[in-house]
C-alpha cells in the first residue's frame, strides 16, 4: 500500500473538502472558484511528476498508476479547470449554493479520476457512481422545471444503466471467479473459444457491461437520455457532461476491453464487431436528428451522440486489430484529447453567448459576430473542429481514427463514418452562417468575464496547436496506450 | 454451469406459481361458495380498533425531518464502524489510527456543513 501512488486523487478529495468549508466560513465566493483552480493544478502536478515512473499496481491490484492512467487524469483535470474557469460568470448569478456547485465539480472529477486508475470491477463502480452521482445533482442545479426534469431523468435512467453494468459484473464474476481485470483475461483464456460458447452467462455478462458502459458514453441504443439532459442542465455542466463524462466512460471501456476481453483474438473480434454495429448505428442516429434542431444545446446533444459514434469506430478497430497492435486505443486518446478541446471551447463561447442573449435559440445567434467578433471566432473554429476540416484537431482526430479502422480491414465503417461527415458538416455550418451572415437583433456587445476568456483561449490555441502540430499529441497518445494493461 | 443456473429458473418459476397461487385462491373459492360473503358496516371498516381518519389521508409531512434522518444516518454509520476501530485499536497502530481520523474529519465536515446552513434550527 503507497498512499504517494494516490497523491493527485487525495490532494482533489482534499480540495473539496477545503472548498465546502470555505464557503461556510467566507464572504466572497470568487475565492471558491480560484481555491478550486488552484487545488486542480496541484494535483495535476501531481500526476505530471508521476510521469515516466514505470507502471505500477497498488492495493492489492484495485488500482493501476499507469501513462494510460495519468494520460487520462491530465485530461480530466484540464477539464475541470476549463468548465470551473468558464462557469464563473454563470455562478455569480446563483444566490445560493456556490460552494457545493465548485466542490461537486471536485467531487465528480475525483470520480472519474479514478475510473481512470481502477483496474478492478468493484472499483471501477465506486467510482463511476462518485462521478454520476455528482452530475446527477449538477443537472437539477437551477431548480426551474427544465433543469430538474434533466436532473431526474439522468438520474433514474443513470441507476438503471448503473443496475444493467452491476448485474453484468456479477456475471462475469460468476464465471471466471474474480473481479480483477488481469484475472479474468488469464480464466477466459483457460476457458477457451468452446468453454466461452458453452458459457452463455459470461457472454451475457459482457454484453450488459457494453450496455452499462454505453449508457455513459452516450452510445446508441442507450442515448435517449442526452438531448433532455444538455437541454435543461445549466450549459457549464453540459459543457462538462459532454466532454468528461464520455471521456470517462471511454477510459473504463478501453481499461476493461483491452485488458480483461483483449485475448484472446477470437473473443475481441466478436465485441470489435458489436462496437462497429452501435458504432455506424450511432453516428447515423446522432447526425439525422441533430439536422432539424432549432436549440443549440439539444443540437450539441445529438452531436455528441454522433461523436460517440466515431469514438467507437476507434474500439471497433482496437477489437478487430491483432494483439499487441494498440492502434485503436492511441487514435482514441488523440480523438479524445481534441473533440475535448473543441466540444469544451465551443460550449464555453456559447455560455458567453446565451448569457447575454438569454436563450438557446439557434436562430436568436444572428448577427453574433458584430457584436462579438472573437466570441464568434473561437466558436467558429470549435466546430469546424468538431467538423474535422483543417486546420482545426478534428480533422487529424478523424484522420488518426478512419485509418486506423481501414487499417484493420473496417473499409465499410470508415465509408460511413466520412458520409456522416458530410451530414454533420450541414447542422455545424448552419449555426456558423446564422453568426456571420444574420443580422444582429441589437448592436449591444457581449461581456464575458476575464476567466471565460482565458478558458476560450486555452481551447482555441490547444484545438489550433493539436490541428496544426498533432506530433506532440500524437506521441503522447501512443505512449499511453503502449503501457496499457499489466 | 447450467444446471446450476437451472436451480435459480426453477426457484423463480416455483416463486412466481407460489405468488399468483396466493393471489387466485381466493377467487376461486369466492366462486366455489367456500368462503361466504356477507358484508356489514362493521366488517368493512377499514380499522378493527383506533380511529377512523378525518378527511384525506394524503396529507404532506414536514419535509425538515429528513435532514435529521440524512445527519442521524452519517452519525450512525460512523459509530458502526468505529467500534470494531476502538477494540483493535492496538494492533491497527498508526495506520489505523490515522485512517479513523480522516473518516472522521469527513464526517465533520458535513455535520459543520449542516450546522451553519442551519438545518439544525428548527423554524
Amino acid at each position: 500500500m503507497d498512499l504517494g501512488l494516490l497523491a493527485p486523487e487525495i490532494s482533489l478529495a482534499a480540495t473539496a473538502v477545503a472548498v465546502i468549508l470555505l464557503d461556510l466560513f467566507v464572504e466572497r465566493k470568487g475565492a471558491l472558484a480560484i481555491v478550486s483552480v488552484i487545488g486542480l493544478m496541484v494535483s495535476a502536478a501531481f500526476t505530471i511528476a508521476m510521469f515516466g515512473d514505470p507502471a505500477q499496481v497498488s492495493f492489492n491490484g484495485t488500482l493501476a498508476v499507469d501513462s494510460f492512467a495519468l494520460f487520462f487524469k491530465l485530461l480530466f483535470l484540464g477539464i475541470a479547470a476549463l468548465v470551473i474557469l468558464a462557469s464563473v460568470d454563470y455562478v455569480s448569478k446563483f444566490e445560493r449554493f456556490q460552494g457545493e456547485y465548485h466542490a461537486l465539480i471536485l467531487l465528480s472529477a475525483l470520480g472519474m479520476l479514478l475510473m481512470a486508475t481502477a483496474t478492478e470491477l468493484i472499483t471501477i463502480y465506486v467510482s463511476l457512481e462518485l462521478a454520476s452521482i455528482s452530475l446527477y445533482i449538477l443537472a437539477g442545479f437551477l431548480k426551474d422545471p427544465k433543469s430538474t426534469e434533466s436532473s431526474i431523468k439522468y438520474l433514474l435512467l443513470g441507476a438503471t444503466a448503473s443496475a444493467v453494468l452491476l448485474y453484468g459484473m456479477a456475471l462475469v464474476f460468476g464465471s471466471t471467479g474474480t473481479t480483477q481485470l488481469g484475472e479474468i483475461t488469464q480464466q477466459v483464456q483457460a476457458l477457451g473459444a468452446q468453454g466461452v460458447a458453452d458459457n452463455p452467462a459470461l457472454v451475457l455478462g459482457i454484453i450488459l457491461l457494453i450496455a452499462g458502459f454505453g449508457f455513459k458514453i452516450a452510445a446508441v441504443p442507450f442515448q435517449m437520455w442526452v438531448p433532455d439532459v444538455y437541454e435543461g442542465a445549466p450549459t457549464p455542466i453540459v459543457a462538462y457532461l459532454s466532454v468528461g463524462s464520455k471521456a470517462a466512460g471511454f477510459a473504463v471501456i478501453l481499461r476493461v476491453f483491452s485488458s480483461a476481453f483483449g485475448l484472446p483474438d477470437w473473443l475481441s473480434l466478436d465485441w470489435g464487431m458489436v462496437f462497429a454495429v452501435l458504432a455506424a448505428i450511432g453516428m447515423t442516429v446522432g447526425n439525422v436528428s441533430a439536422l432539424p434542431q432549432t436549440n443549440i444545446k439539444r443540437m450539441f446533444g445529438y452531436s455528441s451522440i454522433a461523436q460517440a459514434g466515431y469514438l467507437m469506430v476507434g474500439l471497433a478497430a482496437m477489437g478487430v486489430a491483432s494483439a499487441g497492435e494498440t492502434i485503436g486505443q492511441s487514435t482514441i486518446l488523440f480523438f479524445l484529447l481534441s473533440y475535448s478541446l473543441a466540444n469544451l471551447g465551443a460550449f464555453i463561447a456559447i455560455i458567453a453567448i446565451t448569457n447575454k442573449i438569454d436563450s438557446d435559440l439557434i436562430e436568436d445567434f444572428s448577427g453574433l459576430f458584430k457584436r462579438s467578433p472573437l466570441l464568434t471566432l473561437g466558436l467558429t473554429l470549435c466546430l469546424i473542429s468538431l467538423i474535422g476540416m483543417p486546420p482545426a484537431a478534428g480533422f487529424m482526430a478523424k484522420f488518426y481514427i478512419f485509418g486506423g479502422a481501414a487499417q484493420n480491414g473496417l473499409l465499410w465503417l470508415v465509408i460511413i463514418a466520412v458520409l456522416n461527415s458530410v451530414v454533420s458538416a450541414f447542422y455545424y455550418l448552419r449555426v456558423v452562417k446564422v453568426m456571420w451572415l444574420g443580422e444582429p437583433a441589437s448592436v449591444e456587445k457581449v461581456p464575458s468575464s476575464g476567466a471565460l476568456r482565458v478558458a476560450l483561449t486555452i481551447t482555441c490555441l490547444g484545438v489550433l496547436f493539436v490541428g496544426i502540430l498533432p506530433g506532440f499529441a500524437m506521441k503522447a497518445a501512443e505512449l499511453a496506450a503502449k503501457m496499457f494493461g499489466i | 454451469m447450467l444446471a446450476d443456473f437451472g436451480f435459480v429458473g426453477l426457484f423463480i418459476i416455483v416463486a412466481i406459481a407460489f405468488s399468483a397461487l396466493l393471489i387466485i385462491l381466493p377467487v376461486v373459492f369466492r366462486y366455489l361458495k367456500i368462503v361466504p360473503y356477507n358484508p356489514n358496516p362493521i366488517k368493512n371498516a377499514t380499522f378493527e380498533c383506533g380511529m377512523e381518519t378525518i378527511g384525506r389521508t394524503w396529507v404532506q409531512f414536514n419535509f425538515r425531518y429528513y435532514f435529521y434522518a440524512l445527519i442521524f444516518l452519517a452519525l450512525d454509520v460512523l459509530a458502526v464502524f468505529l467500534y470494531p476501530w476502538a477494540v483493535e485499536l492496538r494492533q491497527l497502530g498508526t495506520s489505523g489510527f490515522l485512517g479513523a481520523l480522516v473518516f472522521i474529519i469527513v464526517i465533520v465536515v458535513g455535520y459543520l456543513y449542516a450546522w451553519q446552513k442551519k438545518v439544525l434550527e428548527w423554524k
